[in-house]
């Protein structure tokens, strides 16, 4: 029984971590729920608060994936719950799985990369169902990686981290290939948008558009606000356009009289 | 794939949007990253939020199958903020505005949102409220997970219902002065969603060598070298390398993901691509 609610609960944190309300998957809310199915939430509000406090300078920041919250938390609390053991200790062990957190998570994100084709058919057909079922199929994916994890280490215990830990070293290069293909994969998705958006006349202003990120985005003052920055360029070359485009119609509009001086 | 018409077939403009549906939008915008992947990122999950919308706009099937295609495109911004990029597209969709006006309006308006994002949440709010409830939950007190909630979520909620009719007002009223020059406004829209896209292909650049080549006391960093010829070189060299496979040679943006997904993984196993990993080939260049 307290098996199933595990599964369960690591399912929905996982989906949780990218969706639903972003918040509930936090290890101060989800290592005291975890602590109440196993029989011992004060546990659970001990590892959560702790955790909580380690993953604060640890955040999802940018895109980039930080070692896994969900299930650093979730088996740091079955391994403080179960085998008694101290929290930090027992977070320590949970470091393995949270790895392996990581890889389900880039797999799922490779994987969804090869599904778009079926959201692009579903588009094609004006079907919206199609869309829910996309969304679902890849929530459904990454609950069950992240529910089996979450029961592994229930049933193995730390034996079972220790087999991971020897396992992810063996098929690194796998993950970090998964990894370094996923770095790549957004450029398609630049690509597609250079191919409908980008008229002969505009590569200059795409070039510039990359110089200006290169330049803000390496200096450590600007490299935050890199972005709006950018935009904020970007706008003035836009709105000049605009402005003197319409000087040009209005201008057109006068058979050229105004050309003169 | 993408079709190539430019405009809507039905121009005239839409209904204003109702409460409910606005609200409706409001909440499906939770499940932004719900497929997330590595390709276009958010885009299905945002497409999936501003459908009940679209459907309400785009009443005749081609519109609608029109509309979804170009809203299945890139998209990544930052999750609680992604309301304010709704509001604004879905005014554009209203009126019928030019397919290209709107997708670079969406481009260029999701771009800067992630830092603006991060700055709020992760770097102030979270932490501040982690260092307020977290030692009241070490302490045994389960007061401290639940304001935590409470307070990140009702903040989190609040922001995403102030800006979608925000955005979407604001839109609404500025669409009037722009559709009467639409032309002008097209091209200057486009501008600006090809220069963030250049932006882009540089800030979210994730490409890079793990090849250190042992010289001694300064072992050379392949990286560092390339750099110093120009940075994020590698990401502008696949973009383009997509770009002409796609736009020349007719590749599906399927067999692009393909052929990065072999490259990533046997680039791995030689201990090209940088990232902490054990190559399957014992190489000189990877530790």
């Amino acid at each position: 029984m307290q098996v199933v609610l595990l599964a369960i609960v690591t399912f929905i944190f996982a989906i949780d971590q990218f969706s639903l309300t972003e918040i509930l998957y936090r290890p101060i809310i989800a290592c005291p729920i975890i602590g109440l199915i196993l029989g011992n939430p004060q546990v659970g509000l001990v590892v959560g608060g702790t955790y909580e406090l380690m993953m604060v300078g640890n955040m999802p920041v940018g895109g980039a994936q930080p070692p896994n919250a969900v299930l650093g938390g979730v088996v740091g609390t079955v391994l403080a719950v179960t085998a008694k053991l101290p929290v930090d200790q027992a977070l320590g062990l949970a470091v393995p799985f949270a790895l392996f957190g990581q890889y389900a998570v880039t797999l799922t994100f490779t994987i969804m990369s090869g599904l778009m084709a079926k959201a692009d058919k579903a588009a094609e057909e004006a079907n919206p169902a199609g869309i829910t079922q996309v969304n679902l199929i890849s929530m459904c994916i990454l609950g069950a990686l992240f529910a089996v994890m979450a029961v592994l280490a229930y049933t193995g215990g730390q034996a079972m981290g220790e087999t991971l830990d020897s396992f992810s070293k063996q098929f690194s290069w796998l993950m970090g290939g998964l990894g370094a293909a996923g770095g790549m994969m957004r450029n398609v998705g630049f690509a597609i948008l250079l191919k409908i958006m980008l008229s002969n006349d505009l590569w200059g202003i795409y070039l510039a558009g990359f110089a200006a990120a290169a330049v803000l985005g390496n200096v450590d003052a600007t490299a935050g606000a890199a972005l709006i920055l950018v935009a904020f360029i970007g706008v003035a070359i836009a709105v000049n356009d605009f402005t003197l485009n319409l000087k040009i119609k209005e201008n057109a509009g006068n058979g050229g009289v105004s050309d003169g001086i | 794939m993408a079709s190539n018409a430019t405009s809507y077939k039905d121009l005239t403009p839409a209904a204003a949007l109702d409460k409910k549906t606005l609200n409706k939008m409001v909440w499906r915008s939770c499940q932004l990253q719900a497929s997330f992947n590595y390709e276009r990122m958010q885009a299905a999950g945002w497409l999936w939020g501003i459908l009940p919308g679209l459907q309400k706009i785009h009443t005749n099937k081609e519109d609608l199958s029109l509309s979804m295609e170009h809203n299945l495109e890139f998209f990544n911004t930052h999750p609680f903020l992604v309301t304010f990029v709704m509001g604004i597209v879905l005014s554009l969709e209203q009126q019928k505005a030019d397919i290209n006006t709107i997708r670079s309006v969406r481009v260029a308006a999701m771009g800067p949102l992630g830092g603006i994002g991060d700055a709020l949440f992760w770097f102030a709010l979270v932490p501040i409220t982690a260092g307020i409830t977290c030692n009241m939950a070490i302490e045994g007190s389960l007061a401290g997970p639940i304001l935590y909630f409470v307070i990140c979520f009702g903040v989190e909620m609040a922001l995403r219902y102030f800006l979608m009719y925000w955005s979407y007002n604001l839109g609404t009223s500025a669409i009037g002065a722009l559709t009467k020059n639409a032309k002008e406004f097209t091209r200057a829209a486009s501008m600006l969603g090809v220069f963030v896209v250049g932006a882009l292909t540089c800030n979210y650049g994730a490409i890079n060598l793990g090849m250190t080549i042992p010289n001694g006391e300064k072992p050379i960093v392949v990286q560092d070298l390339l750099n110093g010829v120009l940075p994020a070189a590698l990401s502008l060299a696949v973009t383009l390398l997509c770009y002409w496979l796609i736009k020349k040679k007719n590749w599906s943006a399927t067999k692009c993901i393909l052929m990065l997904l072999v490259l990533g993984v046997v680039g791995c196993a030689f201990g090209i691509w940088a990232g902490d990993y054990t190559a399957l080939v014992s190489v000189p260049w990877h530790a």
